[in-house]
């Protein structure tokens, strides 16, 4: 069937058909010109972000190593906290989405919005923005079931330090806190937010507790929607440390300094581990690592006695009296033979100047031995300028003052020997004779910290080895120098320190119980009138640093107990009790003391 | 003139359009082993979207051959039933049609889902054609307005699916015949001032909210960055990052990713782009450019008003798709259902497409066959 028509003359519009072909070709060109601008113009940037919503890279925290007391107790742990974090690029509406964070978080709108633009400023991109710290799970399961409706918004599980120990160990352990800038310039593998170590041995061993952050691929869409996680790279948790402190005898030392300001250093003279190392007054660490309030912070930087300072180590004093110890060794080192005696009348002169001793009337004829019992200043002032200040310097410097003992703990200071050169090059002024005397008794420019002072004494028991001291339980004990110091000159030092402690001025530690020795000094810190006034008719500043360096040794144990009590007054009135306490933790309530006496070796086995 | 096909009417065929339509088919397949290579659909593992799409193209392709085995011109009294049976058809989705994605647009046939409005393109396009082919003249007010009756009908029916897309191509189809055919220039002239009128009427009586909203999002994709800005965003990100050389077949990492929304069907272009780069999208716009061309040709030298209002028709048909397509791929135009011929995957529109290409080709093949005076 085919149908035959003639054709009606019909003549298709030719014109009209060309021209809608050229309309066709012009609008193609306009086509090319889009894939041109889109894939050429524009074709760098949208790579970069194809790239960047197809896969993300996610960090994955190691978990920070803990801390342990000796006996394996928590003393620093991790908990988890709830971040809110936001991505400035996954998010549609920055403003609405920052008066969200505040209002979930319950934080004013302004300071969510100082905090974006202070992230902002530094961060790169796709970077999560922790907008709000430490929220409570409770808030965080009203949340969540938003949070889908807002891009860019993510809550973030990290792990948050605690102490259970708090201001206990808060000196030792120091504390962690958000990287800064210059840490986050010096370190590449930090991200604006992550957690370093700031204090203490948080920030000597931060290397080792870190570990090593691990990273998940996330698979995103370009909302920032999560599809899919591959490619984990598994992190490395943080090396666990164990230290050699105990908490119990923290607490009992802590509890024997009480109200005072000061520190004390209980150190084994053999390992040179630390047993206790406390400072006053103390501050809660914790505060650091949770959200920390202008606030807390302002009493901090404002409380007049320094809290954040560690006095074992940071800080430090003239020895005072306690210096003779020093002295007596290099007396017998420079050949002075002990038994020959000095008159002490109770001062001596000096060109015009008088130098006093502590006794008014005067020791009357005074051997080494006196000298230290009675911790007579004359003998010194007289044999110092026997010995010069040059030997004096050097056979201090050999004893370990003024260097670091490089324990495990940021700004340890070094202390101070003064010498001539010292003197010239800090005052350009020349060494005056008289700056010698004051040496001797550990005044003058004499600074040394308790630490220093604890190291010299575990020498003197410990065959002359000046061993670093130990917060680590694994670490083997590290020899940092040798005591110049003959074995029968060091049991003449330790004799006379026992004596001392069983009649002189360190009596208050005798205990019938154990073998004790000890020394006290009362470090002057300011110079003052003709007389020593009472401790309570001076100025908490003006008072004077009381010492009391000891050991003692019970049952086969030794310890050296170094007390320093900032502005304490006597260094037997003020360090005897506390030295006593102490103690009383390491070996036991002593047995009520048969009074003033030589101390009989304790019976076998007995323990009160 | 004897029975059977002549050896005339092979050579007369539009063999260029032919080629053309391979090349595209072709192209669409590629690019859908790519968008699809393999699919789960709850889960379970179901036949790639480039098989299925190949099996549309060979019924495709005995649809395009059937087509041109008859005389065109026998269409024109088939055209209404054709046009009834159709708005039948579009009257039963709302009563018994599947609901996909919230609209309902499909009849259930058992081994395939059919989309009326699909057929209704072709048979609103053919009825027009069949209208329009009786009068000689342009068309006065009674005239214009019966036609604009003929795609209103289906139009309604399709836009309550709801189907803007479709609707919008169906009255730019009408559109573009009735100005093919030719008007009263006084009745095109009022009609041109009363243009304006309709979209602001059309969008506080017709539309819907979230189809102002789509609207609105297009001239500001930030305004719904999840939804329909999603798909604007994420579409220029695939095209854009195919660069010059593009990413390689199957390498295209934004859609493999699940980033591109409806990858096989209406944003198939992008994948492509992504793919192949500045380099392919031209090369594809090419073929476009030339397919319509081509098409053009045949209404050029068709040789009575009804085949070449018919191709005409066709032209519009192709052309309103890949012009509102492609500027929606690449983000000039709101994102609306459409797809791109040959390139999107669908069952219906690739089997309707062969079928329109029958006709041209059905057309150009018998452009001979008038007795010359």
């Amino acid at each position: 069937m085919r149908i035959e028509v003639a054709a009606d003359g019909y003549q298709p519009p030719r014109r009209g058909l060309m021209l809608l072909q050229g309309l066709v070709i012009f609008l193609f060109l306009l086509f090319v010109l889009r894939f041109w601008y889109l894939q050429v113009l524009h074709g760098d940037f949208y790579s970069r972000v194809a790239h960047d919503t197809r896969t993300r890279s996610e960090r994955v925290y190691a978990t920070r190593g803990i801390i342990l007391d000796t006996k394996g107790r928590l003393l620093a742990e991790n908990r988890p906290a709830y971040y809110l974090t936001l991505i400035g690029e996954d998010c549609p509406d920055i403003p609405a989405s920052l008066a969200q964070i505040s209002q979930w978080a319950d934080i004013p709108l302004e300071q969510v919005q100082m905090k974006y633009q202070q992230g902002r400023r530094g961060g790169k991109s796709f970077e999560p923005l922790v907008l709000a710290a430490d929220l409570p799970f409770e808030r965080i399961v009203q949340i969540e079931p938003q949070l889908f409706l807002w891009p860019g918004l993510k809550v973030e599980t990290r792990q948050r330090r605690y102490y259970p120990q708090g201001e206990l160990f808060a000196h030792v352990l120091g504390y962690v806190a958000e990287a800064n800038d210059e840490e986050l310039r010096q370190d590449d593998s930090l991200r604006l937010g992550d957690i370093v170590g700031k204090q203490g041995l948080e920030y000597v061993r931060e290397k080792s507790l870190r570990g090593v952050k691990g990273s998940s691929g996330l698979e995103v869409d370009a909302l920032g929607r999560p599809l899919a996680k591959h490619q984990d790279k598994p992190p490395l948790a943080g090396t666990n440390l164990t230290l050699t402190l105990d908490i119990d005898l923290q607490k009992a030392v802590s509890d024997a300094l009480g109200e005072e300001s000061g520190a004390v250093v209980v150190m084994e003279p053999e390992t040179g581990k630390l047993r206790a190392l406390v400072t006053h007054p103390s501050y809660d660490n914790n505060i650091f690592t949770a959200r920390l309030t202008a606030k807390d912070w302002a009493a901090l930087m404002e409380h007049p006695l320094h809290p954040l300072q560690n006095r074992a180590v940071q800080s430090v004093y003239p020895p005072g009296s306690v210096w003779k110890l020093v002295m007596a060794a290099l007396l017998l080192e420079h050949g002075i033979d002990p038994k020959s005696s000095v008159l002490c009348t109770g001062q001596v002169h000096l060109g015009t100047h008088a130098f006093r001793c502590h006794k008014r009337g005067g020791h009357g004829m005074v051997n080494m031995r006196n000298s230290l019992i009675a911790s007579c200043d004359v003998y010194y002032y007289e044999m110092a300028q026997k010995v010069g200040i040059d030997a004096i310097e050097r056979f201090a410097k050999a004893c370990g003052f003024g260097k670091k003992t490089d324990i495990d703990l940021p700004h340890e200071r070094s202390g101070l020997v003064p010498g001539k050169e010292w003197k010239q090059a800090r005052f350009h002024e020349p060494w005056q004779r008289g700056e010698t005397l004051n040496v001797a008794i550990g005044q003058g420019f004499t600074l040394v910290t308790p630490v220093q002072m604890a190291v010299f004494v575990s020498a003197l028991l410990n065959e002359g080895k000046l061993l670093k001291p130990s917060l680590l339980e694994e670490e083997p004990p590290e020899v940092k120098g040798e005591l110049p110091l003959t074995a029968e000159h060091r049991a003449f030092i330790l004799e006379a320190m026992r004596t001392t402690a069983s009649e002189g001025t360190a009596r208050r530690i005798s205990r019938p119980d154990a073998e004790m020795g000890g020394k006290t000094g009362t470090a002057q810190t300011v110079r003052l009138g003709e007389r020593r006034l009472r401790k309570e008719e001076m100025e908490l500043l003006h008072r004077d640093h009381a010492w009391l360096t000891s050991w003692g040794r019970k049952d086969g144990k030794t310890y050296v107990v170094v007390v320093m009590a900032e502005h304490g007054g006597g260094g037997s009135a003020t360090a005897g009790p506390i030295t006593a306490k102490v103690y009383n933790a390491l070996f036991g309530p002593a047995a009520p003391s048969a009074g003033p006496g030589r101390n009989s070796p304790p019976p076998a086995g007995a323990r009160p | 003139m004897n029975g059977g096909m002549d050896k005339r009417l092979l050579v007369h065929a539009n063999w260029m359009l032919l080629i053309f339509t391979a090349l595209l088919f072709t192209t669409g397949i590629v690019n859908l082993y790519s968008a699809s290579g393999e699919r789960l659909e709850e889960g379970i593992r179901v036949a790639p979207f480039f098989q299925k799409q190949l099996l549309w193209g060979a019924l495709g392709l005995c649809g395009l051959i059937l087509c041109t085995l008859f005389d065109y011109r026998h269409l024109k009294p088939l055209a209404l039933p054709f046009f009834a049976l159709t708005l039948l058809l579009l009257a039963l989705v709302p009563l018994i049609g599947v609901r996909v994605y919230g609209a309902q647009r499909w009849l259930s046939l058992g081994f395939f889902n059919l989309q009326p409005s699909e057929l209704a393109k072709l048979s609103t396009l053919l009825m027009t054609a069949a209208v329009l082919s009786r009068y000689n003249d342009p068309l006065d007010w009674t005239r214009l307005c019966l036609v604009l009756l003929i795609s209103f009908l289906p139009c309604a029916l399709i836009f309550i699916q709801p189907d803007l897309g479709t609707a919008i191509l169906l009255l730019l189809l009408t559109g573009g015949i009735i100005i093919y055919h030719g008007v009263r220039l006084s009745v095109l002239k009022i009609s041109l001032a009363a243009l304006p009128v309709l979209p602001p009427l059309g969008w506080f009586f017709l539309l819907k909210e979230y189809q102002k909203k789509r609207i609105l999002t297009f001239l500001d994709p930030s305004l719904d960055p999840m939804g329909a800005g999603y798909h604007i965003t994420n579409s220029k990100i695939a095209i854009g990052s195919g660069e010059i050389w593009g990413k390689g077949f199957q390498e295209g990492s934004h859609h493999l990713l699940r980033f591109l929304p409806e990858k096989h069907t209406d944003f198939a272009l992008a994948v492509f782009s992504e793919e192949w780069g500045l380099i392919g999208s031209v090369m594809l716009l090419l073929f476009f450019c030339n397919f319509l061309l081509c098409i053009i040709n045949t209404a050029k030298e068709a040789k009575d008003r009804f085949g070449s209002i018919l191709c005409a028709g066709i032209f519009f048909y192709f052309f309103w798709q890949i012009l509102i397509n492609i500027g929606m791929v690449v983000g000039v135009m709101p994102v609306v259902g459409i797809p791109l011929p040959f390139i999107s995957y669908g069952g219906t529109a690739t089997i309707v497409n062969f079928i329109l290409l029958g006709l041209v080709l059905n057309v150009s093949m018998r452009r001979f066959m008038f007795k010359t005076n």
